[in-house]
């Protein structure tokens, strides 16, 4: 099976370190490049500053684990949405904002293609990892918003990338579409 | 009878609902106020909660995994990055 990845960023970067060896490939699609105030919060290293996220990441999983992914380093739309689920068997949905959501979930059902959310909340106290049949998108509150920057709840994203990792682990290896709620009281699955 | 799930400032509990009619979201807004201030569900409880502290949260109605109505009162979650 194909997985491909949207959003290589706290929740997204975390995830495909936790998928290192998940028998599937991985596709990682972001368009963004690592910046010095992203080391705080999410799975990338002082060397990775500058490149696309998606190929950064390629190239961590590669460097450090001798794992393989492919990179696409394009800003998802409905342009090309259809194209980067091609082949896929499944969809993880790490976007940081709606319209790329929304895009994503839109091309996924066309396609047919199941496809999990994992979200986090601004203050990042919170998060969701969520099957698409359960899932609304919640808009953010001003474009650009940012989010989790400083790293202040780190353990928690940790724990969301890890939740989702394992959801996307349940789903590839039985089929099984778990959905969790996290929280700084813990992981509760919620159906 | 429904199950209120609460997440406030990063904590989260479950308080049960007991109810003779469909709440609105206003109504479980107002309710979740009530039982946050009061001290009612454990793990929650903050006396000078504002009464407009979850007009910005979202509300799930789900059914959760053996059946029961579960209502989840939440952040928004619009980020992944």
């Amino acid at each position: 099976m194909r997985v491909v990845v949207c959003g290589i960023g706290a929740l997204g970067s975390t995830a495909v370190q936790y998928c290192r060896n998940l028998d599937a490939a991985l596709r990682l699609v972001d368009f963004d490049r690592v910046e010095s105030k992203n080391l705080a919060a999410q799975w990338f290293v002082k060397q990775s500053v500058g490149k696309n996220k998606a190929e950064a990441a390629r190239l961590q999983l590669a460097n450090f684990y001798g794992g393989k992914a492919e990179a696409i380093g394009q800003r998802l739309g409905a342009h090309n949405a259809a194209q980067l689920l091609a082949d896929c068997g499944l969809a993880v949905d790490c976007f940081d904002n709606a319209d790329s959501r929304i895009a994503l979930a839109t091309a996924a059902r066309v396609a047919g293609v199941p496809l999990i959310h994992g979200a986090l909340a601004a203050d990042g106290t919170f998060g969701l990892v969520r099957w698409d049949e359960r899932f609304t998108v919640d808009r953010e509150d001003a474009p650009g918003q940012p989010t989790c920057e400083g790293g202040e709840h780190l353990p928690l994203i940790g724990l969301c990338g890890a939740t989702l990792a394992r959801a996307i682990q349940d789903f590839v290896t039985a089929g099984a579409r778990r959905d969790y709620m996290i929280s700084l009281s813990g992981v509760v699955r919620t159906a | 009878m429904a199950i209120l799930n609460i997440t406030y400032q990063g904590q989260s509990a479950d308080y049960e609902l007991a109810l003779d009619f469909a709440p609105s979201d206003a109504d479980i807004q107002r309710i979740a106020v009530e039982v946050v201030r009061s001290g009612s569900i454990r793990g929650l409880h903050v006396p000078n909660l504002p009464q407009n502290a979850f007009q910005a949260f979202v509300i799930d109605r789900l059914t959760g995994p053996d059946g029961e109505q579960r209502i989840y009162l939440r952040p928004k979650v619009p980020f992944g990055a």
